[in-house]
């Protein structure tokens, strides 16, 4: 009797060898969690330890752990206040000044993305006009082109606006327009991808029942789309919240600069005290790794409309 | 009665724009964004920087350029990233898009799990990847400055100096950090295109290699001979993709080694970086910058020209 058939086994192999992918995959996250809940004195030990959990008489013991939370307060900087809802506030920059702005940016950009790609992308999925096929080849030429060398264009550009001296002007606005500029094409072709799925019957039913055609778009396609635009809605605002390099040089004041530069200046101020910049990173990168998580869906449907197209 | 027929023509005027009123924005956004910028940078890259103002110089950024040390010297760089990077994250891909090209009960919990450094900001990860090395406290430190595994003395990855180079001037072999850096940039890029290879694969026809398995072909044929023709197409566009990615991808250099030890990961997307705001020359800086848009240009059109293939084949 055969208890294992060769291919349960060739299952289990490549079960295993996934699982042990993961997990190699997963190393730096996972020393960097560990680092972030470490004290000063346990991260710059000689030679490094992983747990901070020896004691002089064993190299291991669960009990005898010193997990501590410093990093995280270094980064939050909690004072005691009376009012408010809390007892405390939070006092350090990166929560106080460069989250929310990231925040904004990635809001506001991946709203405009939003709105100007279904637009579009139904445009291009529902109608047939002159120039179709170049305007849709070229957007998807400009897909391709990364923000890096347009940058120097881009920053003389902010610095004539600013001179220009217009009322209610402020960088932040030239910073989303260039964001919008750069997340919308690849946005553009994954819209027309969804709207194509959507039957055009619908539409065309609406239609001989009287509805105007922006009439069917508002009422008819946009809810059946409302999943594709909001897989585009979180792969955008995921996209400009890990932006660095548009968001540090494009800002000339430091107040209004996004969390990626924040991390950035932790990184020159605490050159030793890794459990600081270690908690730094786990602030800003977990909310998107549990966004990531529970939209894992919405993420891989948009990607799967947009890697095909490069 | 003339009104109403006013009425419904400009109403069916509005019905035939609806399409341009609807892209309109689109089209302005870029305009603004891409397409002014690419011309300005040409611009540019042709004028330097006086009190006065902007002067035209000619090709003159461009002679100043090329005869920079450091140009030379980041094009080897680059070339060594590019390959290293391009190659490993593809071959790693297409091993593990393998393993997950079959029926398995868990193969959407592994995704999701391998997908996460792709989540990650590449500034974020230079940081990690800074962290595992860093000097003395790094936790692969201890294991890597081991004079027995890495003679004569130990290796200390974001200081040891780059080798003497084998050819002339080509920085070959890399200097360690170099290869870290290599390494960091694949873990980053490596869920991408293990989905990219995995979509293509799952369009091989399973009856052909399974008819080859019985015609007694070996795996290693199976795949040369089958699969890897057959996803060419995919595997031309990750190729192109990558190079794109990583010869403009910025952060991870800024926040692992800075271009260093010395310049010996000083790539041309930092060269740029550091000539335009470090050194505030605009003029070469720009010069630079178009020589990298014309690259990315032709692996935009090369990368078109598959996919349209690819489509008419279809």
């Amino acid at each position: 009797m055969k208890l294992l058939s060769r291919k349960r086994i060739n299952t289990l192999l490549v079960n295993g060898a996934l699982i042990a992918i993961c997990l190699i995959a997963l190393i730096p996250v996972a020393t960097t969690v560990l680092i972030s809940f470490k004290g000063e004195k346990d991260t710059i030990r000689k030679p490094p330890i992983i747990f901070p959990c020896d004691t002089p008489t064993s190299s291991f013991d669960l009990t005898a752990c010193r997990w501590a939370i410093e990093g995280y307060l270094r980064v939050l900087a909690p004072k005691p206040t009376d009012d408010g809802l809390l007892p405390f506030t939070l006092t350090g920059n990166m929560v106080r000044v460069y989250i929310p702005n990231s925040f904004l940016y990635a809001t506001s950009t991946a709203l405009l993305v939003v709105l100007l790609a279904g637009m579009a992308g139904y445009a291009f999925s529902r109608y047939r006009f002159r120039g179709h096929r170049a305007l849709m080849v070229a957007i998807l030429a400009i897909t391709g082109v990364p923000l890096l060398t347009n940058l120097l264009a881009l920053y003389q550009m902010g610095i004539t606006i600013r001179k220009a001296g217009i009322p209610f002007y402020d960088d932040r606005l030239f910073l989303i327009a260039v964001y919008v500029g750069f997340f919308l094409p690849l946005s553009v072709w994954i819209a027309k991808g969804f709207f194509d799925a959507i039957p055009r019957d619908l539409d065309e039913a609406a239609l001989i029942d009287g509805c105007s055609p922006f009439g069917a778009l508002l009422r008819v396609s946009m809810p059946l789309a409302l999943p594709g635009l909001m897989a585009i809605f979180l792969l955008t605002f995921v996209n400009v919240w890990n932006e660095f390099i548009a968001g540090y040089l494009l800002i000339p004041k430091n107040e209004l600069k996004p969390a990626m530069f924040g991390i950035y200046e932790f990184l020159g101020q605490n050159i030793i005290n890794l459990q600081v910049i270690a908690a730094a990173c786990i602030l800003i990168a977990l909310p998107i790794v549990i966004l990531f998580i529970f939209a894992r869906r919405s993420f891989f449907s948009a990607m799967v409309e947009g890697a095909v197209k490069g | 009665m003339q009104a109403t027929a006013t009425r419904r023509k400009s109403k069916s005027r509005f019905r035939d724009t609806l399409p341009f009123w609807l892209i309109l924005p689109t089209i302005l956004v870029l305009l603004a964004i891409q397409v002014y910028p690419a011309f300005y940078t040409i611009w540019l890259s042709f004028h330097e920087r006086k009190p006065q103002g902007w002067e035209y110089v000619g090709v003159r950024n461009f002679q100043l350029l090329f005869g920079m040390g450091i140009f030379g010297e980041s094009v080897g760089h680059t070339i060594i990233f590019l390959v290293g990077y391009v190659s490993l994250t593809l071959v790693l891909g297409f091993v593990i898009a393998m393993l997950l090209n079959r029926k398995l009960r868990f193969s959407g919990f592994y995704i999701t799990l391998l997908f996460i450094p792709w989540i990650i900001a590449d500034i974020i990860v230079g940081i990690v990847f800074r962290l595992l090395v860093i000097p003395d406290y790094g936790l692969l430190t201890g294991f890597l400055g081991n004079p027995a595994l890495f003679p004569p003395d130990g290796l200390s990855v974001l200081t040891a100096v780059p080798p003497q180079p084998w050819l002339g001037e080509f920085p070959f072999p890399p200097a360690p950090a170099m290869t870290y850096l290599i390494l960091a940039s694949s873990w980053r890029a490596l869920p991408f295109i293990t989905l990219l290879l995995l979509a293509a694969m799952q369009t091989v026809p399973t009856e052909v290699i399974e008819s080859s398995r019985i015609d007694g072909a070996n795996g290693w044929q199976v795949v040369r001979r089958i699969m890897i023709p057959l996803m060419l197409p995919t595997l031309v566009v990750a190729v192109f993709s990558l190079t794109l990615s990583g010869m403009n991808g910025v952060g991870m250099v800024f926040s692992l080694t800075r271009g260093g030890p010395g310049s010996a990961t000083q790539v041309l997307s930092y060269t740029l970086y550091s000539l335009g705001w470090s050194q505030l020359d605009f003029g070469r800086a720009a010069a630079l910058a178009l020589l990298i848009a014309v690259v990315n240009w032709a692996l935009i059109m090369a990368t078109l020209r598959v996919t349209r293939v690819e489509e008419r084949n279809h």
